[in-house]
């Protein structure tokens, strides 16, 4: 276990820079999810911590101890990548024992930690295949067994399940995240995708083009987020948004086509300012009266839920309903914010407006 | 269409696929090509087991009617094969693995170690290849007369791997590059250095395009003649291809035995191009495709 601090690091590739002073504190034992779209430099910066990219400036310390100018393998972590860098000639057991052997650990230690490895992560009969007679889920499990066999103070991840189909990539999350509760390893994971990041992390850290847009727990970021990046990036469906201005006397937000759209409450010093109002699918609500009018557009059922796309006189937004209702493309239902669930951002900078009565 | 409807495009009357004449056309070509690359080696084999008189009275391509193995036991002797035949061989087992490791750590090198001036580096050697030995023939017997290797193994096998080297960075810097980079980055994190990298993780990878080059060298080496001939002049040195020149006298022409002592120079590189050719071609086309 081990606690890795990032500090104003900055990568600059020439004259492009791609990360602008990110700060991040990572504790013992957590697992942190690096997060944003591609190109955000997440990839960089867990390389950076790898010790496989240069730092341009900055310091990154795992355990209080700067690790800029130290190799990869004097910085005690252990990587597992995209594609699995599995030595093609090696057995499993080989692969898995060849950084020990680099160490020069005796062989019955070896022998020892493999066997130990390949027991947590059901490889015992696997050990004397290659990588080329493995699934892609088992190629997977043989990278973990490599990183685990070093018993290192730090895993790092980079987009270790983007390879696997849907069902085995639900499958390795959980493996994952229930090997890091077993060893209690501080990890530091990075992903594209936001449902792996809110399944599996302790604390999530949104990257967008460089710069860290918010750090917390997969709840704090989906219920508060602080700008409307991280609004839109966290939750699935997206986060729907309306562009309008707030009226005086809490009357509602005007949008566009001149309608009022009642959002709750909200300070009254914020009458008069354009903003974007967020508000989650699930916390569209199909009412009986008193809401707005909306046409369906589209339909899509996945069996637990619905999502259903409305047209609110030239806004459209998707709902989440979970309750079976007769809904078809074409007719006109009447939605309503479920009440305290908007999220108010100023038009102009997309920061948070904190709201009286808002998001919890 | 219903299912069950012919389908008049694919099937001929009788029910079979109609005949393919391109496919035909290419098979033929084939086999034509095969015949006119054999031609020469069925000639060689036939003549090495005639005597003169046959030579001179049959017709090239008439197998032999009294096979006169004798040839072979006079043909090693007048070509001085047990001097030549081990200097091929201590020439080329040297020259083709040095050259080859060589090469392979220099393609390491240009492409998995940022360098600065790595890339013009790389362009220096390509630059080998572009020259024609011949235009280097002079310069390179004033060099190695220079350093008094005129008529030793040295004073051959370092020219060798001047002009063998370039061509096998360029082959096996391609192939290298096209290493995922996560795998050197692996061996890294390992606590690999560069040297077990390239021993440990790529060696064994580029096994196939290996091979392939080793066939590939090994040929060249042992039937190399021209270099040969202006580096080693103490017959005592000589190469098999310059052993060969001993048949083409002035007076005398023994087509059985000139043919027998051909076959003998060409025997070991078929054989080695036979182990290897099942690597040789999965080589070139790995080092081609794998993306």
């Amino acid at each position: 276990m081990a606690s890795v601090t990032i500090s104003n690091v900055r990568k600059n590739y020439g004259a492009v820079s791609v990360i602008h002073g990110v700060d991040i504190d990572i504790r013992h034992g957590e697992f942190v999810v690096l997060v944003g779209p591609s190109g955000c430099g997440k990839s960089t910066l867990l390389r950076m911590v790898a010790g496989l990219e240069n730092i341009s400036a900055g310091t990154i310390a795992i355990d209080d101890r700067v690790v800029n100018h130290l190799e990869p393998k004097d910085r005690d972590i252990a990587m597992v990548f995209q594609n699995y860098a599995l030595y093609p000639q090696m057995s499993v057991a080989q692969n898995m024992s060849f950084a020990l052997e680099l160490a020069r650990v005796d062989k019955a230690t070896i022998r020892q930690k493999v066997d130990a490895a390949a027991a947590i992560l059901g490889l015992e009969p696997l050990l004397d295949r290659k990588p080329a007679q493995l699934s892609g889920g088992q190629r997977q499990r043989v990278a973990m067994g490599r990183a685990i066999v070093r018993n290192p103070k730090v895993f790092l991840f980079d987009e270790p399940l983007s390879n696997l189909d849907a069902k085995l990539r639900v499958a390795m999350r959980a493996e994952i995240k229930g090997l890091h509760q077993r060893l209690g390893t501080t990890v530091v994971y990075v992903t594209h995708d936001q449902i792996e990041a809110m399944t599996m992390a302790d604390r999530i850290v949104v990257l967008n083009a460089g710069r860290v847009e918010q750090v917390g727990t997969p709840l704090e970021l989906y219920d508060r987020p602080v700008n409307r990046f991280v609004a839109g990036f966290i939750g699935s469906p997206a986060m729907n948004f309306i562009r309008g201005t707030l009226q005086a006397g809490q009357a509602g937000l005007k949008v566009a086509s001149g309608a009022v759209m009642a959002v709750g409450a909200y300070p009254s010093e914020f009458a008069g300012r354009e903003v974007e109002l967020g508000i989650r699918p699930e916390h569209i609500q199909v009412v009986e009266t008193a809401g707005l009018d909306a046409r369906v557009e589209v339909v899509e059922p996945t069996g637990s839920e619905t999502h259903v796309v409305v047209d609110t006189g030239g806004e459209k937004l998707v709902a989440l309903i979970r309750r079976r209702m007769p809904i078809s493309v074409g007719d006109g239902l009447s939605v309503a914010f479920e009440d305290g669930q908007a999220h108010l951002f100023d038009a102009e900078s997309g920061q948070r407006l904190d709201l009286e009565h808002g998001a919890r | 269409m219903t299912s069950t409807a012919p389908l008049p495009a694919l099937q001929t009357e009788t029910g079979r696929p109609p005949r393919d004449w391109v496919l035909i056309g290419l098979w033929i070509s084939l086999f034509v090509v095969a015949v006119i690359w054999i031609a020469p080696f069925v000639f060689i084999v036939f003549t090495s087991l005639k005597s003169t008189t046959q030579v001179m009275t049959t017709s090239a391509f008439s197998p032999p009617v009294d096979p006169q193995f004798g040839n072979y036991a006079s043909a090693w002797a007048r070509g001085r094969f047990e001097t030549t035949f081990v200097n091929s061989a201590v020439i080329a087992a040297i020259k083709v693995p040095l050259g080859l490791f060589i090469s392979a750590m220099a393609a390491y090198a240009l492409a998995k170690i940022p360098m600065r001036f790595g890339r013009l580096t790389l362009v220096l050697i390509l630059f080998g290849t572009m020259i024609p030995f011949q235009v280097m023939l002079a310069p390179i017997f004033t060099l190695v007369n220079g350093f008094g290797l005129i008529d030793t193994y040295p004073g051959v096998i370092l020219p060798y791997l001047a002009f063998g080297i370039p061509y096998q960075v360029f082959i096996l810097h391609g192939f290298f590059r096209s290493i995922p980079h996560e795998l050197s980055e692996a061996a890294r994190i390992d606590g690999a250095s560069h040297f077990v990298t390239f021993r440990r993780v790529f060696l064994p990878v580029s096994l196939p395009v290996l091979a392939a080059l080793f066939i590939l060298d090994f040929v060249a080496t042992w039937n190399e003649f021209a270099m040969a001939l202006v580096l080693l002049q103490d017959r005592e040195m000589w190469t098999l291809p310059l052993g060969l020149s001993a048949f083409q006298g002035q007076f005398s022409r023994d087509y059985g035995q000139l043919n027998a002592a051909i076959v003998m120079t060409v025997l070991p590189a078929t054989i080695v191009y036979l182990i290897f050719q099942r690597y040789f071609v999965s080589g070139l086309t790995s080092g081609a495709v794998k993306g």
